[in-house]
């Protein structure tokens, strides 16, 4: 307990220098209204002191530090006794004076801090991008020349695979079958688009597929931070605004919105520790321990034609009858995206069903003697979708930030903004995507560049769970790596460089939020 | 919601009622799908963390040769992997990674709390040149990855700043070598810096919208900035204030980035989050006692943020959405 005892010692040490450093100079200040020449001579000893200090320390003069400081203090008093008898300032001086001094012992601390802190490393650390790797030599620019064409930050080679992956075609599909529902309905009401669920979500799902298509094409670090920016934005937000709106007046509201907030209250460490546990990958002929491994192991188990895979196809089958069945319902009351969204879920199951019936489903390899066994996946191995897998566990524990704040907003969209709408004879459906989404945009706005500035700096996630390996590195672990373990200070500072540069729109959109705020 | 049709009695009419009736059926399970989603997504969301909590009150031969939902059947509970991750350095060391974690979030939340508070007064309600871009200043720094202050910080801890005189051999100090590398000092004026923009930017919406006239009634009494601060602003503001706090002492005690990098490989002042990591790392040697650690580390933010959740939303709305 000898670290703690210490510790809290130092703090209150601290916080006791603290206050008698504030009081002090308020009482300083104080003076300089009623008594001119103590101030006068207080001020004048303390920045006299702090001269010989400074003199001292840097060895310009012999002796030990108290010893000048001391003597500066005195000569400082005196300079300053005898400047007080030159004459006294007018009150209203005084006051002003008194005035600007309170206002550096409230502003001051905290302008120390985030100068020496924050702004001056900033600039420091701009200075020393421009430096070689020991901050000896000029190079200008070459540590970014070296982000941008190094194949392991930056790997355009393999474009043209974009347009033959799998994931493209889907893609276009996705989008194609969004503009064809959009503008099928736009003609009926007399507009070229309409944007409704049935046409923004095809879209919507589309583009991020295609996003998939080209992240796992193009490769490298900066790609890398790229796609974590799409998906856990994207993701986090999405499932964050679909809990807050499902949880909208639920009975036991509350107990879901904790527990899905709760991971926010886990560090980067542990959830990445967890997350750990849920991919562990074991060789095939032992039991899995990892969560998702065991689930597809044993969905691999049910081989083709047994009582379980029919068991799994029955339920299935009975599952895409009932979304044929709500699929032609929602046609018959002129629900078109209703209809299609009940088509839509169905493909999925209709896959699954072709799997069971056809190739198996889930971890099954071919094994020596052709019998099939256990395949596992070994999720944080496998690139390029383990990144993906490093993905969920931030979307995991920011679902719930989302979750929060747009469950906020949602409660505070005017009642009579809802009940207008309800008179109109508006559908819940209709009330929610054209009076509480358009009034709650600002938000998720907010809510996504929050996100876009944390998930940019991702580190400890990546570190804990890869190290960077396997083609999961990412900007920030990359900059660490190179910074204090090369001790390559040029390439690191630059990488740190490239960090701020990528949030300097969000620092913008936030200047423009507050001045528009005080407006 | 559902708008029901008219229908005759008839033959033809009684057809279109029994159809009717069938989508009214449908109707209403799928008005409850959304909360069956809900609690689905509360599951899965719910799994991962429980999961791992149960492993950790297992032995380690149960750990590491079934799944935790094997438990229930199989037993093997223990507490040993809690005592031992609590232990010395060999088996964990876990006790003294825990002081060490509350000597770091302690000063790194009790500080900036004080001074940002203090010149979110200023910024609030004290006139002064250049305030609007002053404040604007703060906000952009918001935003600030921290990776772009690591490298300076650290060279400053470790060697202070020196400047030699261009034309001269005369080198001079402008900020002493105080040997704060490698100490949990040294993480805690860091984190105190990295925090101040947000706690500002936080307690400035809350203080400036306090009432003007309280204030202007206390100036016009005779009450100075120092009054008007310590018995008006900070007893109205604590409910910003314990939001603010309850966030930052969270995001101390669960920092890893600033601490790894101004601690090193000093393990003596290793906080929580660096000794799990470390556990980590070593791949399957003392894996049986990983969860248990990971439990420990958690559970102070566990139980504050159970026990103070409304301040902790308060604080995360605060600092998003300008009321």
């Amino acid at each position: 307990m000898g670290a703690l005892g210490g510790a809290l010692i130092g703090v209150v040490i601290a916080i006791g220098a603290s206050a008698a450093l504030f009081s002090g100079a308020n009482w300083l200040f104080d003076l300089a209204v009623d008594r001119w020449r103590t101030f006068l001579a207080a001020s004048c000893a303390l920045v006299g002191a702090l001269v010989g200090a400074v003199i001292a320390g840097n060895d310009v003069a012999g002796g030990p530090l108290w010893l000048w400081a001391v003597i500066g203090a005195a000569v400082g008093a005196a300079a300053g006794l005898a400047a007080s008898l030159l004459g006294t300032p007018s009150k209203p001086r005084r006051t002003r004076l008194s005035e600007r001094g309170r206002l550096v012992t409230f502003l001051g601390p905290s302008l120390l801090f985030v100068a020496l802190g924050l702004v001056i490393p900033l600039l420091r650390s701009i200075y020393l991008s421009l430096l070689d790797s020991r901050a000896e030599a000029w190079v200008g620019l070459a540590n970014y020349g070296e982000i941008l064409t190094n194949p392991n930050s930056l790997d355009l080679s393999g474009w043209t695979e974009i347009f033959t992956s799998r994931l493209f075609y889907a893609a276009l599909v996705l989008i194609a079958v969004g503009l064809g529902i959009g503008m099928a309905v736009g003609r009926r009401r007399g507009r070229a688009m309409e944007a409704l669920p049935g046409s923004v979500g095809p879209i919507a799902i589309g583009l991020f597929v295609l996003s998939f298509a080209v992240f796992t094409t193009l490769r490298g670090t900066v790609i890398n931070n790229l796609w974590w920016v799409v998906v856990v934005t994207g993701l986090s937000t999405a499932l964050g605004l679909a809990a807050a709106v499902l949880a909208d007046g639920v009975r036991g509201e509350s107990v879901a919105k904790s527990l899905i907030f709760l991971p926010m209250a886990i560090s980067f460490v542990g959830a990445g520790i967890i997350w750990r546990f849920m991919y562990i990958a074991r060789p095939p002929q032992k039991p899995q321990t990892g969560f998702l491994n065991a689930i597809w192991v044993w969905l691999g188990s049910l081989r083709p034609r047994t009582t379980g895979a029919w068991v799994a196809v029955l339920i299935l089958a009975l599952a895409t009858v009932l979304l044929a069945g709500l699929c032609a319902f929602g046609v018959r009351r002129r629900q078109t995206a209703f209809a299609i969204g009940a088509a839509v879920t169905a493909v999925p199951l209709l896959w699954l069903i072709y799997r069971f019936l056809g190739p198996g489903l889930g971890g099954s390899v071919p094994g020596p003697t052709g019998e099939p066994i256990a395949g596992t996946i070994l999720f944080l191995q496998e690139a390029p979708f383990n990144n993906v897998w490093l993905m969920v566990v931030l979307i995991w524990i920011q679902t719930g930030f989302a979750m929060v704040i747009l469950s906020a907003a949602i409660k505070a969209v005017p009642s009579e903004l809802i009940e207008a709408a309800r008179v109109d004879g508006a559908t819940e459906r209709q009330t929610f995507w054209n009076v509480i989404i358009p009034t709650i945009i600002p938000t998720i706005t907010v809510v996504a560049t929050t996100l876009i500035v944390l998930v940019m700096k991702v580190y400890d996630i990546v570190k804990v769970m890869t190290a960077g390996n396997f083609g999961t590195q990412v900007i920030a672990n990359e900059m660490w790596q190179k910074a204090f373990t090369e001790l390559n200070f040029g390439l690191g500072s630059a990488l740190a460089v490239v960090l701020f540069l990528a949030v300097v729109p969000a620092m913008a959109f936030n200047i423009r939020r507050t001045q528009r705020a005080d407006a | 919601m559902s708008t029901t049709t008219a229908s005759k009695p008839g033959p033809v009419g009684g057809a279109i009622e029994r159809v009717d009736r069938t989508g009214k059926l449908i109707y209403g399970f799928l008005r409850r799908i959304p909360t069956w989603v809900l609690w689905l997504m509360v599951i899965v969301w719910s799994i991962p963390a429980s999961s791992l909590f149960l492993n950790s009150f297992r032995t380690r031969d149960a750990q590491r040769n079934s799944g935790w939902w094997e438990s229930f059947n199989e037993g093997g509970w223990t507490l040993a992997n809690y005592s031992e991750v609590l232990g010395t350095e060999q088996t964990g060391g876990l006790a003294r990674a825990l002081v060490n974690s509350f000597a770091i979030a302690i000063p790194a939340t009790v500080i900036p709390v004080a001074i940002a508070a203090m010149a979110a007064y200023a910024f609030a309600w004290i006139k002064f040149r250049g305030r609007e871009w002053l404040f604007i200043v703060f906000v952009s720094l918001l935003a600030l990855p921290n990776q772009v202050a690591l490298l300076p910080l650290l060279q400053l801890y470790a060697g202070g700043a020196h400047w030699t005189i261009p034309g001269t051999e005369f080198t001079l100090t402008l900020f002493p070598d105080f040997d704060l590398a490698g100490s949990a000092t040294a993480v805690w004026l860091t984190h105190t810096a990295f925090a101040l923009p947000f706690a500002v930017f936080l307690l400035h919406n809350y203080i400036s919208s306090l009432p003007g006239e309280l204030f202007e009634a206390a100036r016009i009494d005779g009450a100075d900035h120092v009054t008007i601060f310590w018995r008006l602003v900070v007893p109205l503001s604590v409910p910003a204030l314990a939001a603010f706090t309850i966030f930052q002492f969270l995001w101390t005690w669960n920092d890893y980035l600033v601490a790894i990098t101004m601690i090193g490989s000093n393990g003596e002042a290793w906080p929580a989050t660096i000794r799990i990591a470390s556990l980590a790392g070593e791949f399957g040697l003392r894996e049986h006692v990983l969860s248990a650690g990971a439990f420990v580390q958690a559970g102070v933010p566990l139980i504050v943020f159970f026990a103070l959740q409304r301040f902790f939303v308060r604080g995360l709305l605060a600092g998003s959405v300008k009321s």
